[in-house]
């Protein structure tokens, strides 16, 4: 299978990111097996798995945060390759939310979100403030616009981080455990916006473990452990028909308290 | 319903607020604490007064010569009339009488470039007050030497005193403050060339003393420029200060980037945005913040190593205060006097310094932690 010509890939117009034969290596650790998965547009994916079964380092590829040995990965038409112009070009169309919100804390909440729009698409700084605000009324918190990140709580960062993600008019948004960070009452605000997003269509790969939100708005859930993906299924049958028995334990343990 | 009533506030012992308080907190708190307060109190008591009777009291303050401290009355404290007389060396070295006022202008237009980023406003700080900072250097020394502004020329054999320290601190600190910046980066670059290259030259000019490093630069530095060509010795020894100063603040900020956690780059890249992009506006403010009081603590450090360069004949203050000492006029022991007055001088502008970074400090903190 590897053997095949990478032209020959299994991108359809509608396919936004083609991963094939994704192969990884910590050192000589070998992270990711094997990864294939094609995601098309508007779609909502939820990764699941334990720690350490190579979830977040596989989004983590889609925007070459983290560099792969083997195999091709198309995102939006492009192909990842080992080129700084190529890699800027596929992160523009890549939004990323971190775990640690990853806020600029020298900058304020508008320069943090104006900042993207300014430098890297080169828009006026009142069209990029414009945009701003926009996005910060839809996560709820435009009041906040002159405060600087350390003044806010975690949830309203973790939302900014969100907007200033949508700031840059991703067509993909990648989320990597977004919410794992947060104190429990603050997991629902930023749960919201990612639900909102969702139903506008957006693309989205979400590292979670929220199954409440996998069930409400995933297409397909994955199941990630020991560096494969393990199990891919509709959330119904994905909770209701656990065809692996690992993923019948990773399910009856997290569902259990 | 009970109403919840608060007990009214009480004044608190007499023996925990105001002076004895104070005393008993601060000095006398534990038998020992008594016994090293009652102590140091004794020396002050034993040393002070002699002191303060020498430094003012009995201190000669007017007069032109030497003969002023040696008339009859006069007192035999410290003799000031040697810095008042000596003064104009001790600030401007043997630069022309007339042409005083260029240092002057040099001087304030040095804390005008300083005070600049306060003074703009924020658009155009980056723009103008960057570059200004920059060239200032460059165009000081061109106007201190004269000849490209068609103003009589000053070698810069004249040049002294000290304006010449501030002038050789602030123009080796502002060139090696991004040139040393950039040896960071490319200490942590991923180019095995340029690492390494940036590797040799942080740890060269930061494991040779400084002294060793002004000798080489009026005997090797020659050897790199065309030959035939007369570099003067101050540039040399402008060249040498700014590479030492380089080799220092490039591990003071290789320090800052690493305080800077990854997640941080990881942003800025997913962003979008390019190397230079991502270092200037989002790497370089958060490593600046972190390395001010290191940063500060280097720029001290150099200001006060211009007084070495005494050794290799440049008049600064303190060679100047030397000559002075050892003037056929001045004769009579004045050298307390004089290394005082160098050291109030030196005090008090790297006391302004501190007190500058920690503003500055202030400014950038926008972490808000409680």
């Amino acid at each position: 299978m590897s053997n095949e010509p990478l032209n020959k890939s299994l991108s359809t117009d509608e396919d936004v990111i083609v991963i094939k034969d994704l192969n990884k290596w910590y050192g000589s650790f070998h992270v990711l097996k094997d990864i294939n998965l094609s995601v098309k547009k508007g779609e909502r994916i939820v990764v699941c798995g334990p720690s350490g079964s190579g979830k977040s380092t596989m989004i983590r590829c889609i925007n070459r945060l983290e560099e792969f040995q083997r195999g091709s990965l198309i995102v939006n038409g492009v192909e990842m390759i080992e080129d700084v112009k190529n890699i800027e070009a596929i992160r523009r169309e890549v939004g990323m939310v971190f775990q640690h919100f990853n806020l600029f804390p020298h900058l304020t909440i508008l320069e943090n979100l104006t900042l993207g729009p300014i430098w890297v698409q080169k828009k006026p700084k009142d069209e990029a403030e414009a945009i701003a605000m926009k996005y910060l009324e839809r996560v709820k918190i435009p009041d906040q616009a002159n405060k600087f990140p350390g003044q806010l709580s975690g949830g309203q960062q973790q939302r900014v981080a969100i907007a200033r993600s949508l700031c840059m008019a991703p067509q993909i948004m990648l989320f990597d455990e977004p919410t794992s960070a947060l104190d429990p009452e603050m997991i629902k605000e930023v749960l919201d916006v990612m639900v909102e997003l969702a139903e506008e269509g957006m693309t989205m790969l979400c590292v979670t473990h929220e199954m409440g939100f996998a069930k409400k708005v995933a297409d397909r859930v994955i199941f990630m452990d020991g560096g494969e993906i393990v199990e891919e299924n509709t959330p119904h049958e994905f909770f209701d028909n656990p065809e692996t028995d690992r993923l019948q334990l990773f399910l009856s343990q997290i569902l259990q308290h | 319903m009970r109403e919840f009533k608060p007990l009214p506030a009480q004044p608190a012992p007499i023996d925990e607020v105001g002076v004895i308080g104070w005393l008993k907190n601060n000095l006398f708190s534990t038998p020992l604490n008594s016994l090293v307060s009652i102590l140091i109190i004794a020396f002050l008591a034993s040393v002070l007064p002699a002191l303060i009777d020498w430094l003012f009291i009995s201190a000669n303050w007017v007069g032109t010569s030497e003969a002023a401290c040696k008339a009859e009355g006069a007192g035999d404290g410290a003799c000031w009339v040697f810095v008042s007389a000596w003064m104009q060396q001790f600030i401007y070295g043997s630069y022309p009488d007339g042409e005083l006022w260029r240092i002057n202008t040099s001087l304030i237009a040095l804390g005008a470039v300083i005070a600049a980023p306060y003074l703009l406003p924020n658009e155009l700080r980056n723009s103008v007050g960057v570059p200004l900072f920059l060239v200032f250097p460059f165009i000081g020394a061109a106007f201190l030497d004269g000849r490209l502004f068609g103003l009589e020329y000053v070698s810069t054999d004249y040049w002294g005193g000290f304006s010449l320290n501030i002038f050789l601190a602030a123009a080796s600190i502002i060139i090696a403050f991004p040139l040393s910046f950039l040896w960071a980066l490319g200490r942590r670059s991923e180019m095995p060339f340029i690492k390494s290259v940036c590797i040799v030259l942080i740890e060269f000019f930061r494991g040779v003393p400084v002294l060793a490093l002004f000798f080489m630069g009026s005997v090797m530095l020659p050897l790199f420029f065309p030959e035939g060509t007369n570099v003067d010795k101050l540039l040399r020894v402008w060249i040498v200060l700014i590479l030492f100063m380089s080799g220092y603040m490039a591990e003071v900020f290789r320090g800052g980037f690493q305080a800077i956690p990854q997640g941080q780059y990881e942003a800025a890249d997913s962003l979008g945005l390019s190397y230079w992009q991502k270092t200037l506006l989002i790497i370089f403010p958060q490593v600046i913040k972190i390395s001010m009081p290191n940063i500060l603590a280097t720029f001290i450090m150099l200001f006060k190593n211009t007084t070495f360069l005494l050794i290799i004949g440049i008049f600064e203050i303190l060679s100047t205060t030397q000559t002075a000492l050892t003037n056929s006029n001045w004769l009579g022991g004045h050298a307390a006097e004089g290394y005082i007055f160098v050291a109030l001088v030196f005090w008090c502008c790297c006391f302004g310094m501190s007190m500058i970074s920690s503003n500055i400090e202030k400014k950038l903190d926008t972490s808000h932690r409680n």
